[in-house]
């Protein structure tokens, strides 16, 4: 048993090495880069300009057409309901309907703001000192 | 001091209005959970995508039109027809092999009833499965409509009438693909009918034309041919098989098919076709052209190919790019331009398999989760389920003639495996290339009963880099089928035993 198995450690170099091998137990790479690069299948081997190092947006005005902020940003031109997607005269009379205000200020004097007194205004720039000046 | 109190109580009143901010608003929608992944498309890359996002901890939602989970594969593709060829061949087999092996068999009929609903029984057990699967992962599922209303949220058409939308920090396009129709002949899957019609005929046509020679076609053409049916296939190129299937084979399966009775017209073009309401007439040509010849059948199963499907999607919406060919533009990491939305499967580039669009499913779920995924495009198998099974992996020879690659070959036939010879079944060999230098795996052909299964070893050994006498000296259990795979690898890199 023994003798076997020193022939065998002997005639170990001489045996063949296989081209498989056992790699280890696998896990992920300390550092990978996330750089965009083409898909191993694409037909073209390349990425369109606008897959560019990490960017997705080759100019602001593109980056601003699809950036969210509470809601989509996105104001394409020609695009229903977006600034500028109809002309001015499509838009109807600038003039509001009747009984719509643009301001509260056009509305009768019962509906706009108190005006701030003297007084008050010297409060609020004082902290409340001056109320007991 | 009455005068100082109301001063006071508007002083008060002012630096509240002053000091007000409005909430914000986190997502798109007051109130909307905004989930780690939304899935738009429950196909066999979807789905496998929503379970291993499940798995990873991820709030996760997949969105499925169809009303039912699996997308083509499970419902009109792989699985039903494997019900169709699995019962298609037993029958074929009752009716004309079973003498030489000793049964003798009355009356055999065909229910072709019964057939389809072991088919829909099949197809129903495995999409009901991965309904249990979500459950089990924790995945939500939406049965509607998605389309991207913007870049980070999906709005919903419920297939039971209503909208929704879902806001999702990653999402993932999944909508598979759809059969490419042929200019002049329209669908309507009784005449003229797409891979899914040809699933579901009512009775068995008399003459059947398949507009292709490529899997599907074979497969179908297949079917219909054991059930009766007298197939012929229109083909463009002078090879069957489609794409990647070596030529050696691709020859034996042609002299094979048609031994079982189907036709084959190579290298001819379809120029027109006439849905008269009877039936089909094709005008066609040779691809060369000069030959001109009218063809007639009941039913035309057009498989020219399919085409990515993402019509609806309102990928215009978010300025996405399709390439010419409709394919969704991705990174190595399946990212589209925003790199917040990736694609997977058949909607973007590589082979439409399903096999490889579940690979992609866990490696980009995988690149959202721990920034890092593999799938291996250069050892994706292909299996062609007619009888006898084709399958093959890695390069073929014609490939590496074109790229001036040396390579050395080994073949075995299974007429000379023990197990085929026990089973009757001898028809077709295993072949194998190798680098000439260093015995290095290249490619597996195989063509013969069980390919399908076998193939799953040859592309362990390739995706390892294994040498074929690797395989040769790895020990094979006897008699199997798989012994004619070990004895290729013999021959390969020295001699076959048993050849």
């Amino acid at each position: 048993m023994y003798a076997t198995r020193v022939l065998r450690q002997a005639a170990a170099h001489a045996e063949r090495t296989p081209l498989i091998r056992f790699i280890g137990k696998r896990s992920i790479p300390e550092n990978v880069d996330h750089t965009p690069q083409p898909h191993p299948a694409s037909p073209s081997g390349a990425l369109p300009s606008s897959f560019g190092n990490g960017n997705s947006h080759a100019s602001f005005s593109s980056y601003r057409d699809h950036a969210q902020q509470h809601g989509p940003l996105r104001k394409t031109i020609g695009a229903a309901g977006g600034i500028g997607a109809q002309s001015a005269a499509h838009l109807g009379p600038v003039e509001p309907p009747k009984g719509v205000y643009f301001d509260r200020n056009e509305l009768p004097e019962r509906f706009r703001r108190t005006p701030l007194t003297a007084a008050e205004i010297e409060a609020v720039e004082t902290g409340g000192a001056a109320l007991f000046g | 001091m009455e005068k100082g109190l109301r001063y006071r109580s508007r002083l008060i009143l002012l630096f509240i209005i002053l000091s007000y901010r409005p909430p914000l608003l986190i997502a798109n929608q007051p109130g909307a959970e905004e989930k780690d992944l939304v899935i738009i498309g429950g196909g066999v890359a979807g789905y496998v995508a929503a379970i291993k996002a499940g798995q990873e901890g991820l709030k996760v939602t997949c969105i499925e039109k169809r009303g039912r989970l699996g997308g083509t594969c499970l419902n009109v593709g792989c699985i039903p027809s494997k019900s169709l060829l699995n019962n298609s061949h037993l029958y074929h087999q009752i009716l004309h092999d079973s003498k030489p092996r000793g049964i003798e068999v009355g009356d055999v009929q065909l229910n072709l009833q019964a057939m389809m609903k072991a088919k829909d029984t099949s197809v129903t057990g495995l999409t009901k499965g991965i309904e249990y699967l979500f459950k089990k992962n924790g995945v939500e599922y939406i049965k509607g409509t998605g389309s991207f209303a913007s870049e980070h949220e999906i709005k919903v058409q419920l297939n039971d009438g209503g909208e929704t939308s879902v806001v999702g920090k990653n999402i993932l396009i999944a909508t598979g693909s759809e059969s490419t129709p042929f200019p002049g002949l329209e669908f309507d899957e009784k005449r003229v009918v797409t891979s899914t019609g040809a699933l579901s005929l009512e009775k068995v046509p008399e003459k059947l034309i398949v507009i292709g020679g490529g899997i599907i076609g074979l497969e179908m053409g297949s079917v219909w041919s054991r059930l009766g049916a007298k197939v012929t296939v229109v083909e463009f190129l002078d090879q069957i098989g489609g794409p990647g299937m070596d030529s050696q084979i691709a020859k034996e399966a042609q002299k094979v098919l048609k031994k079982q009775g189907i036709e084959f017209k190579l290298g001819t073009k379809v120029v027109s076709g006439e849905n008269t309401g009877d039936n089909v007439k094709l005008q066609v040509d040779s691809a060369k052209g000069g030959k001109p010849e009218s063809l007639e059948a009941d039913v035309v199963l057009v498989a020219i190919g399919r085409r990515p499907y993402t019509a609806g999607l309102g990928l215009e919406n978010i300025g996405l790019e399709l390439d010419e060919r409709g394919r969704v533009v991705i990174d190595s990491e399946y990212r589209t331009k925003a790199s917040h939305i990736r694609c997977i499967g058949d909607c973007t580039f590589g082979p439409m398999l399903a096999h490889k669009a579940e690979e992609e499913a866990v490696a980009a779920v995988e690149y959202i989760k721990k920034g890092y995924g593999h799938v291996n495009y250069g050892v994706i198998p292909s299996v062609m389920y007619t009888y006898p099974e084709v399958a093959w992996v890695g390069q073929n020879e014609q490939e590496l003639k074109s790229q001036n690659i040396p390579y050395k070959v080994g073949t075995f036939p299974f007429s000379a495996n023990s197990r085929a010879k026990t089973n009757l079944d001898t028809e077709g060999f295993v072949k194998m290339i190798a680098d000439p230098e260093t015995d290095r795996l290249l490619g597996c052909h195989i063509i013969g009963p069980n390919a399908g299964e076998m193939i799953a070893e040859a592309t362990l050994a390739l995706e390892y880099g294994a040498s074929t006498e690797d395989i040769a000296r790895t020990c094979h259990a006897h008699p199997t089928l798989a012994e004619a795979f070990k004895e290729a690898a013999m021959a390969t890199y020295s001699k076959a035993i048993h050849f």
